[in-house]
Protein backbone atom coordinates (compact mmCIF):
# COMPACT_ATOMS: atom_id res chain seq x y z
CA UNK A 1 0.00 0.00 0.00
CA UNK A 2 0.80 3.51 -0.20
CA UNK A 3 3.64 5.03 1.61
CA UNK A 4 2.08 7.72 4.10
CA UNK A 5 4.61 10.59 3.52
CA UNK A 6 5.68 11.05 7.40
CA UNK A 7 4.33 14.94 8.53
CA UNK A 8 7.55 16.46 9.87
CA UNK A 9 7.46 18.68 13.08
CA UNK A 10 9.79 21.27 11.11
CA UNK A 11 7.46 21.36 7.73
CA UNK A 12 4.81 22.78 9.73
CA UNK A 13 6.33 24.81 11.84
CA UNK A 14 7.78 26.26 8.55
CA UNK A 15 4.17 26.81 7.38
CA UNK A 16 2.95 28.12 10.63
CA UNK A 17 5.43 30.50 11.03
CA UNK A 18 5.35 31.68 7.56
CA UNK A 19 1.76 32.72 7.72
CA UNK A 20 2.52 34.03 11.02
CA UNK A 21 5.12 36.85 9.77
CA UNK A 22 2.58 37.06 6.64
CA UNK A 23 -0.61 38.51 8.57
CA UNK A 24 2.66 40.21 10.59
CA UNK A 25 2.90 41.87 7.79
CA UNK A 26 -0.32 42.74 6.76
CA UNK A 27 -0.79 44.41 10.48
CA UNK A 28 1.86 46.23 9.51
CA UNK A 29 0.66 47.99 6.59
CA UNK A 30 -2.20 48.50 7.87
CA UNK A 31 -0.92 50.40 11.21
CA UNK A 32 1.08 52.51 8.51
CA UNK A 33 -2.23 53.70 7.69
CA UNK A 34 -1.09 53.51 3.96
CA UNK A 35 -4.36 53.43 2.93
CA UNK A 36 -7.66 54.38 4.40
CA UNK A 37 -9.12 52.36 6.33
CA UNK A 38 -12.00 51.57 4.75
CA UNK A 39 -10.14 49.80 1.85
CA UNK A 40 -7.29 48.50 3.88
CA UNK A 41 -8.53 45.86 6.19
CA UNK A 42 -6.86 44.99 9.22
CA UNK A 43 -6.37 40.79 10.08
CA UNK A 44 -7.73 41.69 13.35
CA UNK A 45 -10.84 43.40 11.87
CA UNK A 46 -11.41 40.37 9.09
CA UNK A 47 -10.87 38.00 12.05
CA UNK A 48 -13.29 39.46 14.02
CA UNK A 49 -15.95 40.05 11.61
CA UNK A 50 -15.84 35.91 10.48
CA UNK A 51 -16.14 35.32 14.44
CA UNK A 52 -19.15 37.40 14.82
CA UNK A 53 -20.70 36.33 11.55
CA UNK A 54 -20.44 32.87 12.69
CA UNK A 55 -21.56 33.60 16.00
CA UNK A 56 -24.83 34.97 14.88
CA UNK A 57 -24.76 32.39 12.41
CA UNK A 58 -25.01 34.38 9.27
CA UNK A 59 -22.09 32.84 8.00
CA UNK A 60 -23.45 29.79 8.62
CA UNK A 61 -26.49 30.17 6.72
CA UNK A 62 -24.87 31.36 3.41
CA UNK A 63 -22.55 29.03 3.24
CA UNK A 64 -25.31 26.46 3.94
CA UNK A 65 -27.17 28.16 0.91
CA UNK A 66 -24.02 28.24 -1.30
CA UNK A 67 -23.40 24.99 -0.58
CA UNK A 68 -27.00 23.61 -0.99
CA UNK A 69 -26.82 25.58 -4.69
CA UNK A 70 -23.69 24.12 -6.15
CA UNK A 71 -24.26 20.39 -4.74
CA UNK A 72 -27.60 20.50 -6.66
CA UNK A 73 -26.19 22.21 -9.59
CA UNK A 74 -23.61 19.99 -9.75
CA UNK A 75 -25.09 17.08 -9.42
CA UNK A 76 -27.72 18.26 -12.47
CA UNK A 77 -24.33 18.85 -14.91
CA UNK A 78 -22.66 15.18 -13.02
CA UNK A 79 -25.78 13.36 -14.59
CA UNK A 80 -26.48 15.50 -17.66
CA UNK A 81 -22.67 15.92 -18.69
CA UNK A 82 -22.45 11.91 -18.03
CA UNK A 83 -25.34 11.12 -20.36
CA UNK A 84 -23.87 13.52 -22.80
CA UNK A 85 -20.82 11.87 -23.00
CA UNK A 86 -21.93 8.42 -23.48
CA UNK A 87 -24.29 9.73 -26.43
CA UNK A 88 -21.29 11.31 -27.97
CA UNK A 89 -19.31 8.44 -27.26
CA UNK A 90 -22.30 6.18 -28.67
CA UNK A 91 -23.44 8.20 -31.62
CA UNK A 92 -20.25 9.01 -34.20
CA UNK A 93 -22.54 11.68 -35.88
CA UNK A 94 -23.08 13.73 -32.30
CA UNK A 95 -19.22 13.56 -31.95
CA UNK A 96 -17.77 14.61 -35.15
CA UNK A 97 -20.38 17.44 -34.91
CA UNK A 98 -20.71 18.63 -31.47
CA UNK A 99 -17.38 17.69 -29.83
CA UNK A 100 -15.92 20.51 -30.84
CA UNK A 101 -19.10 23.12 -30.01
CA UNK A 102 -18.50 21.39 -26.21
CA UNK A 103 -14.80 22.13 -26.39
CA UNK A 104 -15.49 25.70 -27.74
CA UNK A 105 -18.38 26.55 -24.61
CA UNK A 106 -15.75 24.89 -22.36
CA UNK A 107 -13.95 27.64 -23.17
CA UNK A 108 -16.40 30.30 -22.58
CA UNK A 109 -16.67 31.09 -18.95
CA UNK A 110 -19.94 30.46 -17.47
CA UNK A 111 -20.63 33.80 -15.90
CA UNK A 112 -21.25 34.44 -19.41
CA UNK A 113 -24.27 32.31 -19.78
CA UNK A 114 -25.99 34.52 -16.70
CA UNK A 115 -28.08 36.96 -19.13
CA UNK A 116 -29.15 34.32 -20.94
CA UNK A 117 -30.06 32.50 -17.57
CA UNK A 118 -31.88 35.30 -16.43
CA UNK A 119 -34.22 35.84 -19.73
CA UNK A 120 -35.28 32.30 -19.15
CA UNK A 121 -35.36 31.51 -15.47
CA UNK A 122 -35.35 35.27 -14.33
CA UNK A 123 -33.53 36.90 -11.18
CA UNK A 124 -33.00 34.59 -8.25
CA UNK A 125 -32.28 30.16 -7.49
CA UNK A 126 -32.81 28.90 -11.09
CA UNK A 127 -30.33 31.04 -12.88
CA UNK A 128 -27.63 30.80 -10.62
CA UNK A 129 -27.99 27.08 -10.24
CA UNK A 130 -28.81 26.69 -13.76
CA UNK A 131 -25.11 28.73 -14.31
CA UNK A 132 -23.41 26.21 -11.84
CA UNK A 133 -24.63 23.15 -13.56
CA UNK A 134 -23.05 24.90 -17.72
CA UNK A 135 -20.72 25.94 -15.67
CA UNK A 136 -19.31 21.84 -14.92
CA UNK A 137 -21.34 20.61 -17.89
CA UNK A 138 -18.71 20.40 -20.79
CA UNK A 139 -15.86 19.56 -19.02
CA UNK A 140 -17.60 16.32 -17.24
CA UNK A 141 -18.80 15.33 -20.58
CA UNK A 142 -15.51 15.95 -22.19
CA UNK A 143 -13.66 14.10 -19.62
CA UNK A 144 -16.38 10.72 -20.09
CA UNK A 145 -15.80 11.38 -23.80
CA UNK A 146 -11.58 11.00 -24.20
CA UNK A 147 -11.60 9.12 -20.82
CA UNK A 148 -13.64 5.95 -22.72
CA UNK A 149 -11.90 7.08 -26.26
CA UNK A 150 -8.48 6.61 -24.27
CA UNK A 151 -9.39 3.31 -22.75
CA UNK A 152 -6.01 0.88 -23.85
CA UNK A 153 -8.00 -1.43 -26.89
CA UNK A 154 -5.89 -4.59 -25.69
CA UNK A 155 -8.88 -4.18 -22.63
CA UNK A 156 -11.18 -4.44 -24.31
CA UNK A 157 -9.43 -7.06 -26.64
CA UNK A 158 -8.91 -9.48 -23.48
CA UNK A 159 -12.68 -8.56 -22.15
CA UNK A 160 -14.17 -9.49 -25.31
CA UNK A 161 -11.92 -12.90 -25.71
CA UNK A 162 -13.32 -13.97 -21.66
CA UNK A 163 -16.98 -13.27 -23.28
CA UNK A 164 -17.64 -9.64 -22.23
CA UNK A 165 -19.83 -7.93 -25.13
CA UNK A 166 -21.84 -4.79 -25.15
CA UNK A 167 -23.43 -3.45 -21.96
CA UNK A 168 -21.60 -5.84 -20.08
CA UNK A 169 -17.93 -4.83 -21.24
CA UNK A 170 -19.17 -1.22 -21.00
CA UNK A 171 -19.81 -1.78 -16.45
CA UNK A 172 -16.74 -4.01 -16.22
CA UNK A 173 -14.21 -2.69 -18.84
CA UNK A 174 -14.78 0.54 -20.32
CA UNK A 175 -16.25 2.50 -17.64
CA UNK A 176 -13.81 1.23 -14.87
CA UNK A 177 -10.90 1.89 -17.20
CA UNK A 178 -11.81 5.71 -18.06
CA UNK A 179 -12.96 6.36 -14.34
CA UNK A 180 -9.27 8.23 -13.38
CA UNK A 181 -9.86 10.29 -16.18
CA UNK A 182 -13.49 10.92 -15.77
CA UNK A 183 -12.73 12.08 -12.08
CA UNK A 184 -10.07 14.54 -13.14
CA UNK A 185 -13.08 15.84 -15.53
CA UNK A 186 -15.20 15.78 -12.21
CA UNK A 187 -12.49 17.41 -10.61
CA UNK A 188 -11.96 19.89 -12.99
CA UNK A 189 -15.82 20.69 -13.16
CA UNK A 190 -16.30 20.98 -9.72
CA UNK A 191 -13.85 24.30 -9.65
CA UNK A 192 -15.49 25.75 -12.70
CA UNK A 193 -18.85 25.05 -10.95
CA UNK A 194 -17.79 27.20 -7.51
CA UNK A 195 -16.14 30.34 -9.65
CA UNK A 196 -19.47 30.15 -11.00
CA UNK A 197 -21.27 30.25 -8.04
CA UNK A 198 -19.77 32.62 -6.84
CA UNK A 199 -19.92 35.15 -9.74
CA UNK A 200 -23.63 34.38 -10.04
CA UNK A 201 -24.13 34.81 -6.52
CA UNK A 202 -22.58 38.49 -6.76
CA UNK A 203 -24.48 39.35 -10.08
CA UNK A 204 -28.02 37.92 -9.11
CA UNK A 205 -28.31 38.01 -5.47
CA UNK A 206 -30.52 37.28 -2.44
CA UNK A 207 -28.03 35.52 -0.49
CA UNK A 208 -25.37 33.32 -0.14
CA UNK A 209 -21.79 33.84 0.74
CA UNK A 210 -21.09 35.49 -3.22
CA UNK A 211 -23.93 38.02 -1.82
CA UNK A 212 -22.41 38.53 1.28
CA UNK A 213 -19.15 40.34 -0.74
CA UNK A 214 -22.01 42.44 -2.37
CA UNK A 215 -23.25 43.33 0.67
CA UNK A 216 -19.33 44.09 2.16
CA UNK A 217 -19.08 46.47 -0.81
CA UNK A 218 -22.37 47.99 -0.50
CA UNK A 219 -21.86 48.57 3.04
CA UNK A 220 -18.45 49.40 2.46
CA UNK A 221 -16.96 46.71 4.99
CA UNK A 222 -13.58 45.62 4.00
CA UNK A 223 -13.61 43.34 6.74
CA UNK A 224 -16.87 41.42 5.50
CA UNK A 225 -15.27 41.67 2.28
CA UNK A 226 -12.03 40.06 2.84
CA UNK A 227 -13.81 37.43 5.49
CA UNK A 228 -15.86 36.01 2.96
CA UNK A 229 -12.99 36.32 0.58
CA UNK A 230 -11.23 33.85 2.83
CA UNK A 231 -14.34 31.75 3.34
CA UNK A 232 -14.21 31.00 -0.33
CA UNK A 233 -11.06 29.81 -0.57
CA UNK A 234 -11.23 27.64 2.69
CA UNK A 235 -13.88 25.66 1.25
CA UNK A 236 -12.95 25.25 -2.46
CA UNK A 237 -9.55 24.54 -0.99
CA UNK A 238 -11.16 21.64 1.21
CA UNK A 239 -13.64 20.14 -1.05
CA UNK A 240 -10.79 20.61 -4.01
CA UNK A 241 -8.30 18.92 -2.28
CA UNK A 242 -9.73 17.09 0.66
CA UNK A 243 -12.46 15.14 -1.07
CA UNK A 244 -11.77 15.30 -5.12
CA UNK A 245 -8.01 15.24 -4.59
CA UNK A 246 -7.89 12.42 -2.28
CA UNK A 247 -10.40 10.67 -4.60
CA UNK A 248 -8.19 11.11 -7.63
CA UNK A 249 -5.22 10.24 -6.08
CA UNK A 250 -6.95 6.91 -4.32
CA UNK A 251 -8.26 5.47 -8.07
CA UNK A 252 -4.60 6.82 -9.46
CA UNK A 253 -3.32 4.92 -7.30
CA UNK A 254 -5.19 1.42 -6.94
CA UNK A 255 -5.33 1.96 -11.02
CA UNK A 256 -1.32 1.98 -10.70
CA UNK A 257 -1.28 5.21 -12.26
CA UNK A 258 1.04 6.19 -10.09
CA UNK A 259 3.93 5.01 -8.70
CA UNK A 260 4.73 5.62 -4.80
CA UNK B 1 -10.60 -29.53 -33.42
CA UNK B 2 -9.71 -26.69 -35.36
CA UNK B 3 -9.47 -25.82 -38.67
CA UNK B 4 -7.83 -22.93 -40.44
CA UNK B 5 -9.37 -23.22 -43.90
CA UNK B 6 -7.01 -20.82 -47.12
CA UNK B 7 -7.50 -17.91 -44.58
CA UNK B 8 -6.50 -14.57 -46.68
CA UNK B 9 -5.91 -10.96 -44.93
CA UNK B 10 -5.08 -7.94 -46.93
CA UNK B 11 -4.08 -4.39 -45.38
CA UNK B 12 -4.61 -2.16 -47.65
CA UNK B 13 -3.20 1.02 -47.00
CA UNK B 14 -2.68 4.32 -48.43
CA UNK B 15 0.79 3.08 -49.39
CA UNK B 16 0.63 -0.39 -50.29
CA UNK B 17 -1.58 -3.84 -50.27
CA UNK B 18 -0.05 -6.05 -47.92
CA UNK B 19 -1.30 -10.05 -48.32
CA UNK B 20 -0.52 -10.23 -43.82
CA UNK B 21 -1.98 -14.13 -44.53
CA UNK B 22 -2.08 -15.75 -47.86
CA UNK B 23 -4.14 -19.17 -47.83
CA UNK B 24 -3.60 -20.31 -44.87
CA UNK B 25 -4.40 -23.81 -44.43
CA UNK B 26 -3.82 -25.48 -40.63
CA UNK B 27 -5.73 -28.18 -38.31
CA UNK B 28 -5.15 -28.27 -34.89
CA UNK B 29 -6.01 -31.30 -32.73
CA UNK B 30 -7.73 -31.26 -29.54
CA UNK B 31 -4.90 -31.29 -26.77
CA UNK B 32 -2.61 -30.68 -29.35
CA UNK B 33 0.26 -27.81 -28.53
CA UNK B 34 1.29 -26.02 -31.89
CA UNK B 35 3.48 -23.00 -31.90
CA UNK B 36 3.32 -20.46 -34.43
CA UNK B 37 6.95 -18.92 -35.70
CA UNK B 38 8.04 -16.56 -38.30
CA UNK B 39 10.14 -13.22 -38.82
CA UNK B 40 8.33 -10.11 -37.12
CA UNK B 41 5.71 -8.99 -39.85
CA UNK B 42 5.09 -12.39 -41.09
CA UNK B 43 1.45 -12.51 -39.84
CA UNK B 44 1.62 -14.68 -36.97
CA UNK B 45 0.07 -12.74 -34.30
CA UNK B 46 -3.03 -12.04 -37.22
CA UNK B 47 -3.35 -15.51 -38.02
CA UNK B 48 -3.90 -15.76 -33.88
CA UNK B 49 -6.52 -12.70 -34.03
CA UNK B 50 -8.38 -14.12 -37.15
CA UNK B 51 -8.63 -17.26 -34.80
CA UNK B 52 -9.24 -15.39 -31.61
CA UNK B 53 -12.30 -13.77 -34.10
CA UNK B 54 -10.25 -10.45 -32.68
CA UNK B 55 -9.83 -9.45 -36.37
CA UNK B 56 -11.74 -10.74 -39.32
CA UNK B 57 -9.98 -12.51 -42.32
CA UNK B 58 -10.70 -11.36 -45.91
CA UNK B 59 -11.10 -14.61 -47.23
CA UNK B 60 -11.05 -18.11 -45.78
CA UNK B 61 -12.65 -19.39 -42.64
CA UNK B 62 -11.74 -20.98 -39.54
CA UNK B 63 -13.83 -23.79 -38.20
CA UNK B 64 -14.09 -25.13 -34.94
CA UNK B 65 -15.50 -28.03 -33.96
CA UNK B 66 -18.04 -27.97 -36.85
CA UNK B 67 -18.88 -24.45 -36.24
CA UNK B 68 -17.44 -21.12 -38.52
CA UNK B 69 -16.05 -18.96 -36.11
CA UNK B 70 -17.13 -14.82 -36.76
CA UNK B 71 -16.46 -13.13 -33.14
CA UNK B 72 -14.65 -13.78 -30.17
CA UNK B 73 -15.72 -15.82 -27.57
CA UNK B 74 -14.55 -17.95 -24.01
CA UNK B 75 -13.94 -20.98 -26.04
CA UNK B 76 -10.60 -19.51 -27.74
CA UNK B 77 -9.27 -17.63 -24.71
CA UNK B 78 -6.00 -15.35 -25.53
CA UNK B 79 -3.17 -14.49 -23.38
CA UNK B 80 -1.68 -11.20 -24.63
CA UNK B 81 2.08 -10.25 -24.42
CA UNK B 82 1.18 -7.41 -22.45
CA UNK B 83 -0.77 -8.91 -19.21
CA UNK B 84 -3.96 -7.18 -20.07
CA UNK B 85 -5.02 -7.43 -16.40
CA UNK B 86 -7.40 -5.01 -15.15
CA UNK B 87 -5.68 -2.79 -13.25
CA UNK B 88 -8.71 -1.68 -10.94
CA UNK B 89 -9.52 -5.24 -9.97
CA UNK B 90 -7.15 -7.32 -7.37
CA UNK B 91 -5.76 -10.15 -9.32
CA UNK B 92 -8.47 -13.25 -7.77
CA UNK B 93 -10.70 -10.78 -9.28
CA UNK B 94 -9.03 -10.76 -12.23
CA UNK B 95 -8.62 -14.23 -12.81
CA UNK B 96 -12.61 -14.87 -11.71
CA UNK B 97 -13.22 -11.63 -14.68
CA UNK B 98 -14.37 -14.58 -17.64
CA UNK B 99 -16.03 -17.08 -15.02
CA UNK B 100 -18.09 -13.56 -13.69
CA UNK B 101 -19.04 -12.74 -17.00
CA UNK B 102 -20.21 -16.65 -17.81
CA UNK B 103 -22.72 -16.20 -14.20
CA UNK B 104 -20.86 -18.85 -12.54
CA UNK B 105 -21.48 -18.05 -8.94
CA UNK B 106 -19.10 -16.56 -6.54
CA UNK B 107 -18.11 -19.63 -3.98
CA UNK B 108 -17.35 -21.96 -7.36
CA UNK B 109 -15.42 -19.18 -9.63
CA UNK B 110 -13.49 -18.91 -6.49
CA UNK B 111 -12.69 -22.01 -5.78
CA UNK B 112 -11.62 -22.68 -9.45
CA UNK B 113 -9.41 -18.98 -8.95
CA UNK B 114 -7.57 -19.87 -6.27
CA UNK B 115 -7.18 -22.99 -8.09
CA UNK B 116 -5.31 -21.61 -10.83
CA UNK B 117 -3.81 -19.23 -8.77
CA UNK B 118 -1.91 -22.19 -7.26
CA UNK B 119 -1.54 -24.03 -9.78
CA UNK B 120 1.13 -20.89 -10.89
CA UNK B 121 2.18 -20.35 -7.69
CA UNK B 122 0.43 -16.76 -6.68
CA UNK B 123 -1.88 -17.47 -4.16
CA UNK B 124 -0.01 -15.23 -1.57
CA UNK B 125 -0.85 -12.41 -4.20
CA UNK B 126 -4.41 -12.87 -4.67
CA UNK B 127 -5.75 -9.18 -2.94
CA UNK B 128 -2.57 -7.37 -4.71
CA UNK B 129 -3.01 -4.98 -7.12
CA UNK B 130 -1.55 -5.75 -10.64
CA UNK B 131 0.55 -2.58 -10.60
CA UNK B 132 2.22 -4.62 -7.44
CA UNK B 133 3.17 -7.05 -9.41
CA UNK B 134 6.07 -7.84 -11.49
CA UNK B 135 6.17 -8.18 -15.43
CA UNK B 136 6.66 -12.15 -14.73
CA UNK B 137 4.01 -11.96 -11.57
CA UNK B 138 1.53 -10.23 -14.35
CA UNK B 139 1.83 -12.79 -16.96
CA UNK B 140 1.45 -15.80 -14.56
CA UNK B 141 -1.89 -14.51 -13.10
CA UNK B 142 -2.61 -13.77 -16.66
CA UNK B 143 -2.00 -17.39 -17.42
CA UNK B 144 -4.21 -18.35 -14.90
CA UNK B 145 -7.09 -15.95 -15.68
CA UNK B 146 -6.60 -17.40 -19.06
CA UNK B 147 -6.80 -21.20 -18.02
CA UNK B 148 -9.37 -20.58 -15.53
CA UNK B 149 -11.74 -19.87 -18.45
CA UNK B 150 -11.44 -23.47 -19.22
CA UNK B 151 -11.87 -22.76 -22.69
CA UNK B 152 -11.69 -25.56 -25.81
CA UNK B 153 -8.23 -23.48 -26.88
CA UNK B 154 -5.99 -21.60 -25.25
CA UNK B 155 -4.20 -19.04 -27.58
CA UNK B 156 -0.71 -17.41 -26.37
CA UNK B 157 0.88 -14.14 -28.04
CA UNK B 158 4.38 -13.97 -27.35
CA UNK B 159 3.40 -14.33 -23.73
CA UNK B 160 6.59 -14.09 -22.42
CA UNK B 161 8.20 -12.12 -25.24
CA UNK B 162 8.55 -8.89 -23.07
CA UNK B 163 10.41 -11.24 -20.17
CA UNK B 164 13.56 -10.93 -18.77
CA UNK B 165 15.57 -14.44 -19.94
CA UNK B 166 15.70 -16.12 -16.42
CA UNK B 167 11.78 -15.39 -15.79
CA UNK B 168 10.97 -16.88 -19.23
CA UNK B 169 12.76 -19.98 -18.50
CA UNK B 170 11.00 -20.55 -15.20
CA UNK B 171 7.64 -19.69 -16.86
CA UNK B 172 8.61 -22.13 -19.72
CA UNK B 173 8.97 -25.09 -17.69
CA UNK B 174 5.87 -24.43 -15.81
CA UNK B 175 4.14 -24.04 -18.63
CA UNK B 176 4.82 -27.52 -19.78
CA UNK B 177 4.26 -28.87 -16.55
CA UNK B 178 0.60 -27.19 -16.81
CA UNK B 179 0.20 -27.96 -20.12
CA UNK B 180 1.22 -31.53 -19.47
CA UNK B 181 -1.44 -31.70 -16.12
CA UNK B 182 -4.53 -29.78 -18.22
CA UNK B 183 -3.83 -30.93 -21.60
CA UNK B 184 -5.24 -27.44 -23.13
CA UNK B 185 -5.50 -26.97 -26.84
CA UNK B 186 -2.54 -24.20 -27.33
CA UNK B 187 -1.82 -22.08 -30.21
CA UNK B 188 1.52 -20.60 -29.08
CA UNK B 189 2.91 -17.66 -31.39
CA UNK B 190 6.38 -16.49 -30.65
CA UNK B 191 9.59 -15.16 -32.79
CA UNK B 192 11.68 -17.21 -30.17
CA UNK B 193 12.59 -20.87 -31.75
CA UNK B 194 13.77 -22.22 -28.48
CA UNK B 195 10.47 -21.70 -26.83
CA UNK B 196 8.62 -23.21 -29.95
CA UNK B 197 10.72 -26.19 -29.81
CA UNK B 198 10.49 -26.49 -26.30
CA UNK B 199 6.89 -26.72 -25.51
CA UNK B 200 5.52 -27.66 -28.59
CA UNK B 201 4.27 -30.96 -30.67
CA UNK B 202 4.15 -29.13 -33.65
CA UNK B 203 6.05 -25.57 -35.32
CA UNK B 204 4.69 -24.16 -37.42
CA UNK B 205 7.12 -21.89 -39.54
CA UNK B 206 5.72 -19.14 -41.57
CA UNK B 207 6.87 -16.42 -44.38
CA UNK B 208 6.34 -12.90 -44.56
CA UNK B 209 4.76 -10.65 -47.51
CA UNK B 210 2.78 -13.01 -48.57
CA UNK B 211 2.59 -14.61 -44.95
CA UNK B 212 2.15 -18.24 -45.66
CA UNK B 213 3.08 -21.45 -43.96
CA UNK B 214 6.64 -22.39 -44.99
CA UNK B 215 6.89 -25.70 -43.24
CA UNK B 216 5.79 -27.70 -40.71
CA UNK B 217 8.12 -29.27 -37.58
CA UNK B 218 6.80 -32.51 -35.36
CA UNK B 219 9.05 -32.41 -32.65
CA UNK B 220 9.17 -35.83 -30.87
CA UNK B 221 11.10 -34.82 -28.29
CA UNK B 222 9.84 -36.60 -24.69
CA UNK B 223 8.75 -34.24 -22.16
CA UNK B 224 10.02 -32.79 -19.92
CA UNK B 225 12.11 -31.38 -22.40
CA UNK B 226 15.47 -29.25 -21.59
CA UNK B 227 15.88 -26.36 -23.65
CA UNK B 228 19.93 -27.53 -23.20
CA UNK B 229 19.73 -30.56 -24.93
CA UNK B 230 21.23 -31.46 -27.75
CA UNK B 231 18.25 -33.23 -29.58
CA UNK B 232 16.41 -29.97 -28.94
CA UNK B 233 19.46 -27.80 -30.32
CA UNK B 234 19.57 -29.97 -33.36
CA UNK B 235 15.55 -29.75 -34.65
CA UNK B 236 15.98 -25.71 -33.37
CA UNK B 237 19.08 -25.38 -36.01
CA UNK B 238 16.56 -27.42 -38.82
CA UNK B 239 14.04 -24.70 -38.16
CA UNK B 240 16.65 -21.62 -37.87
CA UNK B 241 17.86 -22.48 -41.18
CA UNK B 242 14.37 -22.43 -42.92
CA UNK B 243 13.77 -19.41 -40.80
CA UNK B 244 17.17 -17.45 -41.78
CA UNK B 245 16.45 -17.10 -44.96
CA UNK B 246 12.88 -15.71 -44.35
CA UNK B 247 14.64 -12.78 -41.73
CA UNK B 248 17.15 -11.86 -44.63
CA UNK B 249 13.97 -11.17 -47.04
CA UNK B 250 12.38 -9.07 -44.55
CA UNK B 251 15.38 -7.12 -43.61
CA UNK B 252 16.48 -6.56 -47.11
CA UNK B 253 12.94 -5.28 -48.13
CA UNK B 254 13.30 -3.26 -44.82
CA UNK B 255 16.85 -2.01 -44.75
CA UNK B 256 18.94 0.43 -47.10
CA UNK B 257 19.88 -1.57 -50.48
CA UNK B 258 23.38 -1.63 -49.21
CA UNK B 259 22.46 -4.08 -46.74
CA UNK B 260 23.04 -8.10 -47.54
CA UNK B 261 23.14 -10.75 -44.95
CA UNK B 262 27.26 -11.31 -45.72
CA UNK B 263 28.18 -7.59 -43.72
CA UNK B 264 25.68 -7.88 -41.22
CA UNK B 265 26.97 -9.17 -38.08
CA UNK B 266 22.86 -9.08 -36.90
CA UNK B 267 22.19 -12.39 -37.89
CA UNK B 268 23.97 -15.48 -37.18
CA UNK B 269 25.81 -17.46 -39.49
CA UNK B 270 25.32 -21.11 -40.32
CA UNK B 271 26.45 -23.48 -38.25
Amino acid sequence: MQQRKKVSVASVSKKIIFYLVFVGIWEMFFRLKLWPEYSFPAPLGVAENLVTGFSDSSYFIAVGISLKRILIGYLISLSLGFSLGLLIIRIRFLDETLSPLLLGLQTLPSICWLPLAILWFGIGEDSIIFVVAIGSIFSISMSVVSGVKNVPPIYLRAAKTMGAKGIKAYTTVVLPAALPAIVTGMKQGWSFAWRALMAGELLSPKDGLGYALTIGRDLADMNQVVGVMIMIVIIGLVIDKLIFGKLENAIRHRWGLTRA
Amino acid sequence: MLRVESVNKIFTSYARVTNTLQDINLTVNRGEFVSIVGPSGCGKSTLLNVIAGLEKSTGGRVVKDGQEIIDAGPDRVVMFQDSALFPWLKVIDNVEYGMKIAGITKPKRREIAIKYLKMVHLTQFASSYPHELSGGMRQRVALARALAMDSDILLMDEPFAALDGQTRNILHSELQHIWSETRKTIIFVTHNVEEAVLLADRVIVMTANPGTIKKEFIVEIPRPRKIESLELARVVNQIMSELREEVEKVAKSEFDSDWSPRSSKLLPTPV
